[in-house]
């Protein structure tokens, strides 16, 4: 190879290994939603040569809709539940598991623990329908043989959202509780040794130098539980309640599949979908503003 | 090297051309693969009208492709047909039939075989050709049909001293008391005795009760109903017993396991169930759907059509011979199997005499679900859905349900 095709061939080097990462994003990521954007403006259901243009009246639609605001409310409860939920009790759980590190029950809790993040989604929400089921639910048979009255669960519109949010909580809490454990692991032996030496308790280590040590993973659970969230809901609304009773535990996500692929009507999908996109994006924008100054890097 | 002559060169190539196009001709229609998607997997009666299809060798083989529910089906066709690739065919819900028309594109069968069209139309009774008909158009062949019946659970029935001779046209007065009677002597008392009665929450039963009362969801001029006197009075009837305690409504999937287990004693539901619910565990008898007191009924059914979407002609040709087969004696007799009703004019026995009733339902004249009209008819179920559970947890009151279930729908038929 000659200097001057070596020189080129350095050029275009980064180009080349970027380059297709960097396609497949404009075209999976940024192309939908660009085509997303204009498809919002538009009434069209992608078959009918009905397309009219209007503006943002889909986007006027959608925030006139009582059941739109409802899924909206609805997603807000779920985030106030299954955000710190999803952050402390797998912290939790971690440093347990952490604690017995080394023993040979170590990987069958693990296991165990991590199982239901595993199963699919259609299997985890019959398997807690049958639980649930207010006629004969192993739940209410627990009940009434306690000589409680039985519940309605799912089927009630105060407990609906609850039942959605414990199933999402046990299908999902795995993973956050793995990252914890990874963090937990990649803290220095040496530091607790010196905090024993200096006399600090497990609880003092644990809030004043562990803590600060995996602040980095909760800052990036705490950003990804949000996302995963918001996603996985619609799967277990989908296979529980179906957004019931009366939309009662309908989420943002599920209103969105709903309008585009139930009632195709995707313009009004879209506008949904752009609200998300941008509430989404706000929140996150808080989240790095926030709490990236209360993150220590080494 | 033997030389050959223009005359010879051209007589060879002209054999060997025509040679060519005997071997083409039947080669073409024998790979005639078409492929429909369905609701049914491999496990269940359709796949084997499909096979005993293909078992015939007729030049024609017919792929069935699950793909999930109604709705599904629907959203993957949308899919593929905005990919330039619609299914050949698609079993299509009652519901869809504006949305198969009008936006999916369904083909009238007539514009695809106008005398083959007629041959096949011409196996099934005239009563149910309303219900494919849509803007004048065929658009599929009347396939499954179901209608909501009354199944008890015997053993129960009979634990609470009720009669085992069932009323030939029972209402909601004596299924009501009924129900009482089993709370009085089992709750508590029973093993696995859990809850009287489910009438179903869905769209589907309410609609029989307005019906029964009188009233339309839709009425016959395509004007919205719901909120009329005789509707509202239905309505009432359908959500007396889930105030008074008697129903717990629950979602299908939950209502059948619950029934099938004992630990529900009576369940109106679909007359599909003919076919499995008697057999199991609930050992269950059948009756018809209860009727409103001093009311005539008027029943209604569910079900779908199987429709042809593909616009190429030797495709559409294959799927008329599909067709053809399906409205034959043979296919309806496999088909039967399924416990749907027997909507052809053969002469096909019941699968068990508990499908009875839904046959004497079916003799009396069935209604269609409701179809909702309009650009936006698709959302018309959910919402009547979303009023209905309302109405059912008393969030609001019947009337005041079916005046917000009326204003919000108005909005979405009139779109």
């Amino acid at each position: 190879m000659n200097r001057r095709s070596f020189s080129v061939a350095k050029l275009l080097a980064p180009y080349l290994f970027v380059g297709p990462a960097v396609i497949a994003v404009a075209i999976f990521l940024y192309g939908p939603i660009l085509g997303s954007a204009v498809l919002s403006a538009f009434d069209w259901n992608l078959l009918s040569s009905d397309v009219r243009f209007v503006g943002f009246a889909n986007y006027k639609a959608m925030l006139e809709s009582a059941d739109f605001r409802l899924s909206m409310w609805n997603t807000v409860l779920y985030c106030v539940i299954l955000i710190p939920a999803e952050i402390i009790i797998p912290l939790i759980l971690a440093l347990m598991l952490h604690s017995v590190r080394g023993s040979w029950l170590a990987p069958v809790y693990r296991g165990m623990l991590f199982l239901p993040t595993i199963l699919a989604f259609s299997v985890a929400g019959v398997t807690w329908s049958w639980l649930l089921n207010p006629v004969n639910g192993l739940f209410n048979e627990i009940l009434i043989g306690f000589g409680f009255p039985p519940s309605r669960w799912h089927t009630d519109p105060e407990l609906a959202l609850l039942c959605v949010s414990m199933v999402t909580f046990w299908k999902t809490f795995g993973l956050n509780m793995l990252l914890w454990l990874a963090a937990l692991a990649n803290v220095p032996r040496s530091l607790r040794e010196a905090s024993k030496l200096d006399g600090a308790s497990r609880w003092q280590f644990f809030w004043t130098i562990e803590l600060a040590m995996i602040a980095p993973t909760g800052f990036f659970i705490s950003i990804t539980t949000l996302f995963h969230i918001l996603d996985d809901i619609v799967g277990v609304i989908d296979v529980l309640t179906a957004g019931g009773p009366a939309g009662r535990s309908s989420s943002i996500l599920y209103f969105l599949w709903q309008q585009g692929m139930r009632f195709f009507q995707f313009g009004q999908a879209s506008a949904v979908a752009m609200i998300i996109i941008a509430m989404v994006l706000l929140i996150s924008w808080m989240q790095f503003h926030i709490g990236e100054k209360q993150v220590h890097y080494e | 090297m033997a030389k050959l002559n223009r005359r010879q060169f051209m007589t060879g190539a002209a054999v060997v051309a025509g040679a060519s196009s005997v071997r083409i001709s039947p080669a073409l229609s024998a790979d005639s693969r078409i492929e429909i998607s369905s609701t049914w997997g491999a496990d269940k009666p359709f796949q084997k009208v499909v096979d005993a299809f293909n078992a015939k060798k007729l030049g024609v083989t017919v792929v069935n492709r699950f793909d999930g529910d109604y709705e599904s089906a629907v959203a993957k066709a949308v899919a593929s047909i905005a990919a330039g690739r619609p299914p050949a065919m698609m079993i299509t819900g009652w519901k869809f039939g504006y949305f198969a028309k009008r936006t999916l594109g369904a083909r009238d069968l007539h514009e695809i075989d106008a005398a083959k069209a007629d041959t096949i139309i011409a196996n099934f009774r005239p009563s149910v050709l309303p219900l494919v008909t849509i803007d004048g158009s065929v658009i599929g062949l009347p396939w499954a049909m179901s209608t909501p019946i009354t199944f008890i659970n015997s053993t129960l029935w009979k634990e609470a001293g009720l009669d085992p001779v069932l009323p030939e046209n029972p209402d909601t007065e004596w299924l009501y008391a009924a129900a009482r009677q089993l709370d009085i002597k089992l709750k508590g008392k029973n093993g696995t005795y859990r809850s009287a009665l489910a009438l179903s929450n869905n769209e589907w039963t309410s609609q029989s009760f307005i019906q029964n009362a009188g009233g339309f969801i839709i009425d016959p001029v395509g004007k919205l109903a719901v909120d009329s006197p005789e509707a509202v009075a239905g309505m009432e009837q359908y959500c007396a017993p889930a105030h008074e305690g008697l129903w717990l409504p629950v979602s299908d999937k939950e209502q059948d396991a619950a029934f099938e287990s004992g630990a529900l004693a009576i369940c109106t539901t679909s007359s599909t169930r003919a076919a499995s619910f008697p057999l199991g565990g609930a050992k269950a008898i059948t009756a018809k759907f209860p009727g409103l007191p001093g009311h005539a009924r008027k029943m209604n059914s569910g079900g779908n059509f199987i429709a042809v979407y593909t616009k190429n002609q030797e495709q559409a040709a294959a799927s008329l011979a599909f067709l053809e087969f399906c409205a034959s004696k043979e296919g309806q007799t496999i088909w039967s199997k399924v416990g749907y009703l027997n909507t052809s004019l053969h002469d096909i026995p019941l699968i068990n005499d508990f499908m009875k009733p839904a046959a004497e339902q079916l003799k009396d004249g069935l209604t269609a679900e409701t179809i909702w009209p309009g650009k936006r008819g698709l959302e018309g179920q959910t919402i009547w859905r979303k009023w209905v559970s309302r109405m059912l947890l008393k969030e609001v009151s019947v009337a005041d349900g079916m005046k917000g279930a009326h204003d919000e729908l108005l909005a979405l038929v009139s779109a």
